[in-house]
């Protein structure tokens, strides 16, 4: 017990190396979502919207999942060498499958009465899925990015051991910060990712049209992973 | 139904090419040794409780841990290992706290950071002598050295030495800013960053904290200029890395000692400290990294060579 | 003294010695000693923290089922847990259970619980309400009710639940390495200590199968569960 008041004490007189590794810790995770959104929300809107590539589009997520955060950080190092480039791109692995998938089950599972219904009131494909199938999307789509930023955050964690800097730099070193440090730092990294998950959580309900709030049908929906099972629900 | 097909497949694929290989090839029991031919002669070690000896996070420390280890089971030990445990601090907490029983340490870390002296000593057996005092005050018994030290070193690229005419650590004063790259702990160490600063007053470092062992890639890619290494990393062998002198010491004395609680050792008896004695007798320098270099650049596994390496010297 | 016997331990292939990107000769030799253990040690991390993670999570998610209220409160815990990143958890754990099997597996249960506690309750909460009535037009109990007809019917949701649960659990393993060195992490990481590509990519790609083998497997299991199913996919 007395190593977590020490931890606490740890973080009020490192404050400045706390804040900058946290400042590290959320530049490192930041560039590698920003550039896997880019990526993967066109790809997987499109592909939802054309309701073409679902097999690839869904099981690209189980193959993701199934990528070992740590191993993917070490064949990073291994292929491309230590640094906070490699560190990233082996982040921006980790999170596309994730947005890819949440995007085109968000897409491509948008009720078909209502895309029948403005085709029918004349409306061009582009027209459809912007004024349709992306507001309906949106709250799986936010689902799927907040997963992803949270998951980059924890696993940005283990960056130190390839060469780049983030809160874990404190974790892995206790041999120089002692064992209050490396609790303060995980205390630090513990809080960074729940914010995180709070305020994605909080964007999330803000562009949910309250008729598709999940909560109100008393399933309980916390951290949005894609749909509960892979197949198509027909009760969703 | 395309999917369901095609998961089928990729089940059963999976399940036959796991059951395959842990069925297969599956010669090799675990960690090599343990089953090798009864030493019909004595086996002091039966009956006497169960030992637990750590090892810290590098290459020549999984060898150590091997070769202790395999040399105490021949001899009828119980020796559990926890391999890869951390840095000394670590280490040494896990030591105080009774999760393992021994490690291996080098007396010179040992005084510094365990023992928190500071003072640099003449020769190797002055600092043997304080280190013991030390650990003998605390409950824990420093067993006598091996030959072998393996000392920090710096190492830079040929390239690099030619060009700032480098070659002893006081001529890097001379380089101005340098990226150095070592583990965290070489930061606060005596033998260290410390050290440097105030022996050869080195201080415009730009320090790059570097899980060990890779230091020598990050040397290579150029992202750093100089890296700490040890002298009986396997990768020095071949030449292709130019290591810096040390003439004021500051890297000091590295030998070997097992650090094993005093009450452990007096419950295993003294062949349990004689045993330890022998291997430490042979360990010298050339055989360390030679044993670093086959798992350093061969690839063998830490238990492979040790055993070998026991065998050929009649210890197991 | 005299000069201790050195042995030729033998020189490792080319490929190896150049670090070359994957060396088959290399996995062949080293598989007994290094990457089997590994992955058996893997394994048996896994099936203990996916066993208790469930036996848990199952028997909360029984209880929320029926007192409504708990639900709020257990999703929170278990979210807290779930989101705090892998290698913090474990040195959180260190001061209380040290470095040994049981810290890693503590942890390895707690980010099971989220997705087992909402899955199954999910499931259940996702039976037809016309089902229910059936059942207890029928005259079934609530217990009778409860194990012949909702948990079937929430199987695919638990079975989801536990692949998510299992893969993710595959995959936190190999952090366990900062603590208790066991598991495909720990290739992984000696790897690491040699930028050794070989070794971490044949740990790494080990990893992946064992997750992927792992998901197969369970929907295999969960086919066989509920052969009902079959029907509605189809459709």
């Amino acid at each position: 017990m007395q190593d977590f008041v020490d931890a606490v004490q740890f973080i009020g007189e490192h404050t400045a190396l706390l804040w900058q590794l946290t400042l590290d810790h959320l530049a490192l995770s930041g560039a590698a979502i920003g550039i896997a959104l880019v990526l993967a929300i066109p790809l997987g809107v499109t592909l939802g919207h054309v309701h073409r590539g679902s097999f690839a589009a869904i099981n690209v997520s189980n193959v993701g999942r199934a990528l070992p955060s740590l191993a993917l950080i070490s064949i990073g190092v291994a292929v491309l060498g230590i640094g906070f480039v490699n560190v990233m791109v082996a982040l921006i692995v980790l999170a596309f499958p994730i947005v890819l998938t949440n995007a085109y089950v968000a897409v491509d599972g948008v009720d078909q009465d209502a895309v029948e219904a403005a085709r029918g009131m004349g409306m061009t494909g582009r027209e459809v899925l912007w004024k349709v199938e992306l507001p309906l999307a949106l709250p799986l789509i936010f689902a799927g990015i907040r997963t992803a930023v949270v998951y980059v955050i924890a696993t940005a964690t283990l960056a130190s051991v390839a060469g780049a800097h983030s809160l874990g730099d404190v974790i892995v070193d206790q041999a120089t910060y002692r064992l209050p440090g490396v609790l303060g730092a995980a205390m630090c990294v513990a809080v960074l990712a729940l914010l995180a998950e709070l305020l994605f959580a909080a964007l999330q309900r803000a562009v949910t049209p309250r008729a598709l709030r999940l909560e109100e049908r008393g399933v309980p929906v916390m951290l949005g992973d894609p749909p509960l099972t892979n197949e198509r629900t027909a009760s969703t | 139904m395309k999917q369901g097909t095609l998961r089928l497949i990729l089940a059963l694929v999976a399940a036959l090419a796991l059951t395959t290989g842990l069925a297969a090839c599956g010669g090799g029991d675990d960690d090599g040794g343990s089953g090798s031919t009864q030493a019909a002669a004595s086996q002091p070690g039966k009956g006497k409780p169960s030992v637990t000896l750590g090892t810290k996070n590098f290459t020549e420390q999984f060898v150590l841990g091997q070769l202790y280890k395999q040399a105490l089971e021949a001899k009828g030990f119980t020796v559990a290992l926890k391999q890869n445990i951390g840095s000394t601090e670590i280490a040494d907490k896990a030591l105080r706290s009774g999760q393992i029983d021994l490690y291996p340490e080098y007396i010179g870390i040992f005084n510094t950071a365990v023992a928190g002296d500071a003072k640099a000593y003449p020769s190797v057996d002055a600092a043997f002598g304080a280190g013991k005092a030390y650990a003998e005050r605390h409950g824990f018994t420093l067993l006598p050295l091996t030959p072998f030290t393996d000392i920090d070193a710096l190492a830079v690229l040929p390239k690099y030495a030619r060009a700032h005419q480098l070659e002893s650590v006081a001529d890097l004063k001379g380089v101005g800013r340098f990226k150095l790259g070592a583990p965290p702990e070489f930061r606060q160490r005596e033998t260290g960053l410390v050290g440097m600063a105030r022996v050869y007053g080195i201080r415009d470092v730009d320090f790059s904290p570097l899980t060990i062992g890779l230091q020598y890639q990050a040397l290579d890619d150029g992202k750093i200029d100089v890296a700490d290494v040890f002298t009986t990393d396997g990768q020095l062998q071949g030449g292709r890395y130019v290591l810096l002198r040390d003439p004021k010491n500051v890297f000091g004395f590295q030998n070997v000692t097992p650090v094993v609680s005093t009450r452990v050792l007096q419950a295993e008896g003294p062949a349990f400290e004689d045993t330890l004695n022998a291997v430490s007798r042979v360990l010298t320098t050339e055989a360390m990294q030679r044993m670093n270099a086959a798992v350093a650049i061969d690839k063998q596994s830490p238990a492979d060579v040790a055993q070998q390496f026991l065998q050929a010297n009649g210890l197991v | 003294m005299a000069e201790p016997v050195i042995p030729d331990f033998g020189r490792g292939s080319s490929c190896v010695r150049e670090n070359g990107t994957f060396c088959w000769d290399w996995v062949n030799s080293h598989w007994g000693d290094t990457l089997r253990p590994a992955l058996v040690q893997h394994v048996v991390l896994t099936l203990i923290a996916v066993a208790v993670g469930f036996a848990i999570a199952f028997t909360l998610a029984l209880i929320a089922y029926r007192r409504g209220w708990l639900t709020t409160p257990v999703v929170l815990v278990t979210g807290l847990l779930y989101t705090i990143p892998s290698l913090a958890l474990f040195q959180l754990l260190v001061p209380f259970t040290g470095l040994s099997r049981t810290t890693a597996e503590i942890a390895l249960v707690s980010y099971t619980l989220l997705i087992l506690f909402r899955n199954t309750l999910a499931g259940l909460a996702g039976v037809p309400e016309e089902v229910r009535d059936a059942a207890r037009g029928m005259g079934l109990t609530r217990r009778q009710l409860l194990w012949k007809v909702e948990l079937p019917l929430a199987m695919p949701a638990i079975v989801a639940g536990l692949r998510i649960a299992t893969v993710t659990v595959i995959s936190l393993a190999t952090v366990a390495v900062f603590i208790v060195n066991e598991g495909l992490g720990a290739p992984i990481y000696a790897g690491l200590q040699q930028t050794f590509k070989t070794e971490l990519i044949a740990a790494g790609a080990l990893c992946v199968a064992l997750a992927l083998a792992a998901d197969a497997l369970l929907v295999l299991a969960q086919r066989a569960l509920t052969p009902w199913t079959r029907f509605a996919r189809s459709a």
